[in-house]
């Protein structure tokens, strides 16, 4: 109850003050807000979204509601927020796909570079990499030892997922030429690295947290600039001499392009201060995901280096087909 | 802790109040979505969601169970009595259940399915009691190449579906298979048949064609048949429904070999309740001694897809809990459901959350004996639901199965699909084109693609793979001796078809 009062009192000041960042006649939020998530209900997007709609839809008075349109690896919602009213009532909440798909899909009806505006990047989930625990594998070194020169397999979840994009980088920066896999979807590439069809591949803690417990799978590093707090013995790539591998699944939020921009960086301070809040952090830590806060440019520069990055691997690795 | 320890702590956690009261709800509500053609669980599961945020990880699985394997048991009911299936899964349920109610069998076949739901279900639940980490292990045998194999052998077994021209019967076949065409390929990113278009970059929608190809058609079919006079409701009182010692006798094997069926193919990831109910469908056609009573209100008929589409249900569960891998979309939403709670599920599982392993598994049964319970004095009720005047009632079902095709994917491509292939549909009973087959290819079509090519991925191009690997072959080489057999009692067939002309 403490908090709950204590995060109210929050919200009254921040209103306080952003209200006066609002005094040049905006009046936002006009009636209900959407909050589009581009996936099926229940993933951990989804999920994230209805929690950060609760919380915001406390703060501003407002109705805040998820809306799904899933599709086309996320692009089916992307585009639908790229084509609504620049007034910041339709607000995209995705995740780095936004960055990966465009790699791949190469007929999009919006320019993802242009067409959108980022609010902020809130979130985001660490990836590691993850072997069978019946090889006998536990560090990386013995992994790229083997895998050199081998005909061993590594999954993926599909193709243009962020879990595709991040084995290619690794294969590529290790100097492997493993034969990627694709599955459909987390649960089959899962599948295929516990009955050993795949040898290697790339997912989230949570995914396989519980398989790492149980010994069925080791992590052999965290493909991020830090370690993991679940698995506090597994090195981080940079450790273990691949300091360029760093994938992780961020959630990000967009709007249209023509939304003015003190309204956006008025959006980016309020996300930024409710996913900060403590409560919020805790809502959200069982399904994995970390909290952080960005700025406008610092998101521009970030989103531009990672699409530019990715459609380069593409290009090398070949992943995407000519039209 | 014994295994007994284990059932009473997890009835005890079943039969608390709480769980009980969210049981029924679930159960409810599920039979209701699975009566209603169109509105599928996908949907139902999807609006509830929310709801677990704030139910405990056992109640919120508990309710969700219950609407789960409650749409199987309603589901027949509209594709017995009004020949519209209620989810995809209970497509194969019209063919033998509608001719059923026509001949005045109606309550009959509503009484038999329920407890051919029940049958299947509880063979689930058993085998989700005694053997779920060994199934859980055995099921990791099966890679890609014995995913293909598996779906080819059931394609084969499956040809003898429709009735009539077999030519028909495989032209709709391969007409669904390229309808399984569209989308984007998982090998290589290039759309098929998307023309530009990024919703279609997901394939055709099941339940779009589904419910176009059966639903839509037969609605449209009916604008002939305004006065329904077919069922009587005479038939339908409860004395009415007792099953003839006939019925109950061809009963019992379809039963076992359908909840066999079902229960193999629902611990499968990525195989489920439709599969399993239109291959034990068609190995009872196959087996029958008198094939063709099938299509014509055959028992088996029926019997064999409920049992197996429910024991699929159940035994869904168990690479959901114990490998953490989600078999389709409706398990992913479960285990989302226990993530929200901070629950992995995994190996590790039934050790560290016994209650809420047990307590899940002992609430199927409290759940399947509501159904039984509550399923059979609705039946009454579902009949009314007949007398409803033409122009109500079929506006009405056209109406759900638009807003259960959109509530898949928010999107009104899907309604135009519903609306494209209730058009096909309609050509298609016109010629006198059978559904059933352009469902299986549809289904089974892009599986089958899809596991071929990734299996040859990981053979290097070698094509002797399916046969080199033990449960592969395995599976191949019952399919050979299914497709041999096939033949020969064609043949033969034939051939007794011929002397009986000529004796004539």
């Amino acid at each position: 109850m403490k908090t709950l009062k204590g995060m109210l009192a929050g919200a009254a000041m921040a209103l306080g003050l952003a209200g006066g960042a609002l005094a040049q006649g905006q009046d936002y939020p006009n009636g209900t807000v959407t909050l589009v998530v581009p996936y099926s209900p229940s993933g951990n997007t989804d999920i994230f979204g209805r929690h950060l709609a609760t919380a915001l839809q406390e703060r501003w008075g407002q109705p805040v509601v998820v809306e799904n349109k899933p599709g086309g690896g996320s692009m089916v919602g992307t585009a639908y927020v790229s084509q609504q009213a620049p007034d910041a009532q339709t607000i995209l909440l995705t995740t780095s796909a936004y960055a990966t798909a465009p790699a791949v899909y190469k007929d999009l009806p919006f320019d993802p570079a242009t067409d959108l505006k980022p609010i902020g990047i809130v979130g985001y989930t660490a990836y590691i990499l993850v072997v069978n625990a019946d090889t006998g594998i536990t560090t990386m070194e013995q992994f790229i030892e083997k895998a050199k020169g081998s005909d061993m397999f590594a999954a993926t979840a599909g193709l243009g997922t962020t879990t595709h994009f991040g084995m290619e980088k690794f294969l590529s920066d290790a100097g492997l030429d493993l034969e990627v896999v694709h599955y459909k979807g987390g649960g089959d590439a899962m599948v295929s690295i516990l009955s050993k069809e795949a040898d290697i591949y790339d997912t989230s803690v949570a995914t396989a947290g519980d398989q790492i417990k149980a010994g069925k799978l080791n992590a052999l590093a965290v493909m991020d600039d830090r370690r993991v707090t679940a698995l506090p013995d597994v090195p981080t790539t940079a450790e273990v001499g691949l300091p360029d591998v760093q994938v992780r699944q961020w959630i990000g939020m967009f709007v249209p392009k023509d939304t003015p921009d003190e309204l956006v960086e008025w959006l980016n301070s309020e996300v930024n201060e409710v996913v900060t809040s403590e409560n919020f952090a805790k809502i959200v830590e069982p399904i994995d995901i970390n909290i952080e806060t960005s700025s406008i440019p610092e998101v521009k520069e970030r989103l531009a280096r990672e699409m530019e990055k990715w459609v380069r691997l593409a290009e090398e690795r070949g992943i995407s087909q000519p039209q | 802790m014994d295994f007994f320890g284990n059932l009473a702590m997890g009835l005890d956690v079943a039969l608390s109040a709480q769980n009980i009261f969210y049981c029924f709800l679930g159960a409810l509500l599920g039979t209701l979505v699975g009566v209603i053609p169109g509105v599928g669980v996908l949907t139902a599961i999807s609006m509830l969601f929310p709801l677990t945020f704030t139910l405990g990880p056992t109640t919120a699985l508990i309710m969700l169970g219950g609407i789960w394997y409650g749409t199987t048991y309603g589901g027949s009911t509209a594709s017995i009595l009004l020949n519209i299936p209620g989810t995809p899964a209970n497509a194969v349920t019209c063919l033998d259940g509608y001719p059923m109610a026509q001949q005045g069998r109606g309550g009959i076949a509503l009484f038999m399915t329920t407890v051919a739901s029940f049958f299947g279900a509880s063979v689930g639940v058993i085998l989700l009691m005694f053997f779920t980490p060994i199934i859980a292990s055995y099921a990791l045998n099966f890679g890609s190449a014995e995913y293909f194999a598996l779906m080819l052998m059931g394609l084969v077994a499956a040809s003898t579906i429709s009735e009539g021209s077999a030519i028909k019967g495989l032209a709709m076949v391969a007409l669904g298979i390229c309808f399984g065409l569209v989308g984007m390929d998982t090998q290589s990113a290039t759309g098929r048949f998307t023309f530009g278009s990024l919703g279609l970059l997901d394939g055709v929608s099941l339940i779009a064609l589904a419910m176009g190809i059966f639903g839509v058609a037969e609605v449209i079919m009916s604008v002939r048949r305004i006065d329904r006079s077919a069922i009587d409701p005479e038939t339908v009182k409860l004395k009415a429904i007792k099953p003839t010692r006939d019925d109950v006798r061809r009963s019992w094997f379809p039963l076992i070999r359908g909840a066999s069926m079902g229960s193999f193919f629902g611990t499968l990831p990525g195989t489920g309740p439709s599969i399993a109910a239109f291959l034990s469908y068609a190995v009872e056609k196959r087996i029958a001694k008198e094939p063709e009573r099938f299509g014509k209100g055959a028992i088996e008929g029926i019997m064999a897809p409920e049992a197996a589409n429910n024991a699929a249900d159940q035994t869904a569960f168990i690479p959901t809990l114990s490998l953490g891998v989600p078999g389709s979309a409706t398990m992913a939403l479960m285990l989302g459901a226990l993530m929200i709670h901070g629950i992995a599920p995994g190996p590790t599982l039934i050790s560290s959350q016994p209650q809420l392993f047990w307590g899940l598994i002992m609430s199927f049964w409290v759940g399947n004996v509501i159904l039984l319970i509550l399923n059979i004095p609705l039946i009454g009720i579902w009949v009314r639901m007949l007398m409803i005047p033409y122009h109500i009632l079929f506006p009405s079902v056209l109406l759900f199965i638009c807003i259960g095709a959109y509530s898949t994917t928010f999107n009104a491509l899907t309604v135009w699909q519903v609306f494209f292939f209730g058009a096909v549909g309609y050509g298609m009973r016109i010629f006198g084109f059978p559904g059933a087959p352009m469902l299986l290819g549809f289904v089974l079509g892009p599986l089958m693609e899809e596991h071929f090519r990734r299996a040859m991925v990981l053979s290097r191009g070698s094509f002797t793979t399916f046969i080199e690997r033990p449960v592969s072959g395995t599976i191949m080489a019952i399919t050979l001796a299914i497709l041999i057999w096939g033949v020969w009692t064609t043949i033969k067939q034939n051939k007794r078809r011929a002397r009986m002309a000529r004796e004539a």
